[in-house]
């Protein structure tokens, strides 16, 4: 079984990397994104209430990080819906492939770029002169962060993909990404959010999740945000191989 | 020449079936930009307690963005229209006709025109239902004019794109640049508040003018000053962007 | 046209050197197999694609150099019937119309009156998306004709058509030679061919391999051949010395056929069968086969020009 997972997985991204232009948006737009931002209010960190950093750039990184996740969430829910599109998805159905590996080889490849995904904002923040305070157990846990939950939003993703069963469906998604994010505190100190953003960030996921990642770069190794964004990554990622699991049941069951 | 209107104003009829006939195709791009905007004032609107902002709230500040995004993205949404009809082949009967390209191009890149105002129409009603102030019908038929302005460069550059490379694939290319041109200027905030580079490239950037010229009715007075360099900025896109469509228009076939 | 050329990117020359002359008024026809070069060819001459070397003039107009001349003078209608889907067949036909500066008191008028010729009036109102691919080339063929061409090019227009629309379209292509429309049409079917072409010149590989009236390329190629069917336990042999004298011999298929070419046509079967007869060899079935453009094709080219077409009668049936 771990084999047929490893090699659906293995498949998965050799089709991603094999289309760039898929994978570009993925980082690219959550870059364009951040320069815009904290080109934009750098100044914002002068407000009162906004804690101390050492730059815009060290609090919106993990925002950026967030966005970029979410967006390969989506494009492994694309790539899923062109699977079943293509007939390949039924093919692999006929094939004596336990099922439920046919779910979590994507979210396994899902969390290998997720992990890429990572490193490329680390490293791209820290080339603009974001220092990671946490150190290397700051990095560590920045990358386990975001790896669980990257994975998560690729099942996710899978998970809309078997129950829409067409890939334009699942991009019309994507601004949906936006609207969740807006209201978290990805982007900005949940203390200085406007309404209605500030009631939801505090229940939304995304919140605990940015903030997790959040805490190791700007300021230090806290445990408790660190445990909650693990946490709220976990349920995540739990909850939506869960969810993609139960679709694949459904979908195979009606057809 | 009254031909030649005849022709662009048929395309253009055709360029708008795409919102009158495909159910619910255009309420994603209607509803975009207002999204944007209610989220980023949720998520930045402290950020108008700075300095430099002159009193407006966040919100006022950033409708004229949204307008220009639903312009911007209204224009890339035409330039994949048209790398469809090229992938489909409608394009060659298009260019079988014997109308002049310029004028082959005016009417692919008009319904862009027609098409922007919807999602900055809806933009501002919800805006003004939140409070923004009224800016008045001679801002807003300025604003009204910037950003048609901007649709059709935008439209123009997306038509490039899409004679350049023949495939939808492009459309990624085709967003990025609309989204790049409006937010690498004084989207979020005044001059005075950029960081340095952003500074320097939104001084350099022909879009802050727009953005201005469609911001002064909404922070303050419109002043020729202010409106000056938005419709020479305007005037120099459509004139970049445009000839580079008709070149490559001209080129098919080569 | 003269010396035309069309060298894509990496050398690939699809068109090599094509010169020919249509006469105004005449069906002229374009005829080989698919990758020849003819839907390129037609291409250059509509003014979709640039010439790499070598010179076109269609209805008077050089079509690298007045390519709008020659827009307003030519009706086109291409492969991939290329259509909007959103849009109704009157819509489409008047914004051809338009496109084409018809004015805008007649448009209506023309429009309506092309679709009852093409037999859409019924489907007129309704969205292209739903028309059936035979309907699609009707209407395709209506906005080529709108503002009344002098040149009508047709690239394959009966491909992946049902008998009865292939029919109905020849017609319409005889019915508008008929009144003084030149026809550039180019196909891969042998019949269509022959039935439509005036003249007609034969492709293979991005050059014109033969050209003229199809009587003309048939005679050019041969004379019609016998194919005898001998009764069972003929011997085989002597029959073949039997008939030499008769005609050429062609190769046996097997032990109980004959194949001989007649110099003189029908006038040569009796002669045969005479010398037979008298060498007591009796003949079961015999049918006299005339040649077809692929025999002609297979001259020139090596080849044959059918490929497995469901629509076209197979070139040698089974004698048994």
């Amino acid at each position: 079984m771990t084999r047929v997972v490893v090699a659906l997985a293995r498949r998965a991204l050799r089709n991603a990397l094999r289309k760039p232009q898929f994978l570009a948006p993925l980082v690219l737009m959550p870059t364009l994104f951040l320069a815009v931002n904290v080109g934009g209010l750098e100044r914002t960190t002068m407000l009162p209430g906004f804690p101390h950093v050492d730059g815009f750039l060290d609090f919106q990184l993990a925002g950026a990080i967030t966005q970029s996740l979410l967006l390969g969430g989506v494009s492994a829910g694309i790539a899923a819906a062109l699977d079943i599109e293509g007939g390949f998805f039924d093919r692999l159905v006929a094939s004596p492939t336990p099922r439920i590996a046919i779910v979590l080889g994507r979210v396994l490849a899902a969390s290998v770029i997720a992990a890429a995904q990572v490193t490329y904002f680390l490293v791209l923040g820290t080339i603009f002169g974001a220092a990671i305070k946490g150190g290397v157990l700051g990095v560590l846990s920045v990358l386990a962060i975001g790896t669980v939950a990257g994975t998560g939003f690729g099942a996710l993703g899978v998970m809309i993909a078997l129950r829409a069963r067409n890939a334009s469906t699942v991009q019309g998604i994507f601004p949906l990404v936006f609207v969740v994010l807006f209201v978290s505190s990805a982007f900005f100190p949940a203390n200085l959010l406007s309404a209605p953003a500030d009631v939801i960030a505090a229940y939304n996921p995304l919140s605990y999740i940015a903030n997790g990642m959040r805490q190791p770069i700007a300021f230090d190794n806290a445990l408790r945000p660190l445990l909650e964004g693990l946490a709220a990554a976990l349920g995540v990622a739990l909850g939506a191989t869960g969810l993609s699991v139960l679709a694949l049941r459904g979908r195979l069951g009606a057809a | 020449m009254s031909g030649d209107l005849r022709t662009i104003g048929a395309l253009i009829r055709r360029g708008l079936n795409e919102i009158l006939r495909v159910p619910g195709g255009a309420i994603p791009g209607i509803l975009a930009p207002t999204i944007f905007m209610l989220g980023l004032a949720a998520v930045f609107g402290r950020a108008a307690a700075l300095p430099h902002f002159g009193g407006s709230d966040f919100r006022t500040f950033i409708v004229p963005v949204g307008m220009l995004q639903g312009a911007g993205f209204t224009g890339a949404a035409t330039g994949v229209n048209l790398a469809r009809d090229i992938e489909r082949g409608w394009f060659d009967r298009l260019m079988l006709a014997p109308s002049p390209r310029p004028v082959l191009l005016a009417g692919v890149v008009g319904s862009a025109c027609v098409r922007c105002l919807l999602p900055a129409t809806f933009l501002l009603i919800v805006a003004f239902a939140l409070g923004v102030d009224w800016p008045g019908v001679g801002a807003l038929a300025l604003a009204a004019l910037l950003v048609m302005g901007l649709a059709a460069a935008a439209a123009c550059y997306a038509t490039v794109l899409a004679l350049r490379f023949r495939t939808q694939q492009a459309a990624p290319l085709m967003q990025v640049g609309a989204f790049v041109s409006i937010f690498l200027t004084t989207a979020y905030a005044p001059r005075e508040l950029l960081s340095s580079w952003l500074q320097t490239v939104s001084d350099v950037n022909p879009v802050t003018h727009v953005l201005e010229g469609v911001r002064q009715g909404f922070v303050g007075d419109v002043t020729w000053a202010g409106t000056w360099p938005a419709l020479l900025s305007i005037g120099g896109l459509l004139a970049v962007f445009g000839t580079l469509a008709v070149r490559g228009m001209r080129r098919q076939g080569y | 046209m003269i010396g035309l050329e069309r060298a894509f990117r990496g050398g690939v020359k699809a068109v090599d050197g094509i010169d020919l002359e249509v006469e105004a008024g005449e069906v002229y026809g374009f005829l080989g197999p698919n990758g020849a070069g003819k839907t390129t060819t037609v291409r250059m001459l509509v003014t979709l694609l640039r010439p790499t070397g070598g010179v076109a003039r269609v209805a008077g107009f050089d079509v690298a150099a007045q390519p709008s001349d020659v827009r307003r003078r030519i009706g086109v209608a291409l492969q991939e019937a290329a259509l909007d889907p959103l849009m109704t067949g009157s819509e489409l036909i008047e914004l051809q119309a338009t496109l084409h500066g018809i004015a805008p008191r007649t448009v209506r008028a023309r429009g309506a009156e092309l679709i009852e010729r093409v037999g859409l009036s019924r489907a007129a109102g309704r969205r292209v998306g739903t028309y059936s691919g035979g309907m699609r080339r009707r209407l395709d063929l209506a906005m080529a004709l709108i503002h009344e061409p002098q040149v009508l090019f047709l690239d394959e227009p009966t491909t992946g058509l049902d008998p009865t629309s292939r029919l109905t379209l020849w017609d319409e292509v005889r019915r508008l030679r008929d009144e003084g429309t030149t026809v550039f049409l180019t196909t891969q079917y042998l019949e269509e061919a022959d039935q439509l072409a005036d003249r007609l010149g034969i492709i293979a590989a991005g050059k014109i391999v033969a050209g003229g009236t199809p009587a003309e390329l048939k005679a050019e190629i041969g004379r019609p051949h016998l194919d005898l069917l001998l009764a069972g336990g003929s011997d085989v042999e002597r029959a073949r010395e039997v008939v030499a004298g008769h005609g050429e011999l062609r190769p046996a298929t097997d032990s109980c056929h004959l194949s001989i070419g007649l110099r003189d046509g029908a006038a040569d079967i009796a002669p045969v069968l005479r010398a037979l007869d008298e060498a007591g060899i009796a003949v079961a079935e015999l049918e006299l086969k005339q040649p077809t453009l692929d025999d002609v094709f297979l001259a020139k080219t090596g080849e044959r020009l059918e490929g497995a077409d469901e629509a076209q009668p197979e070139p040698e049936p089974e004698l048994v």
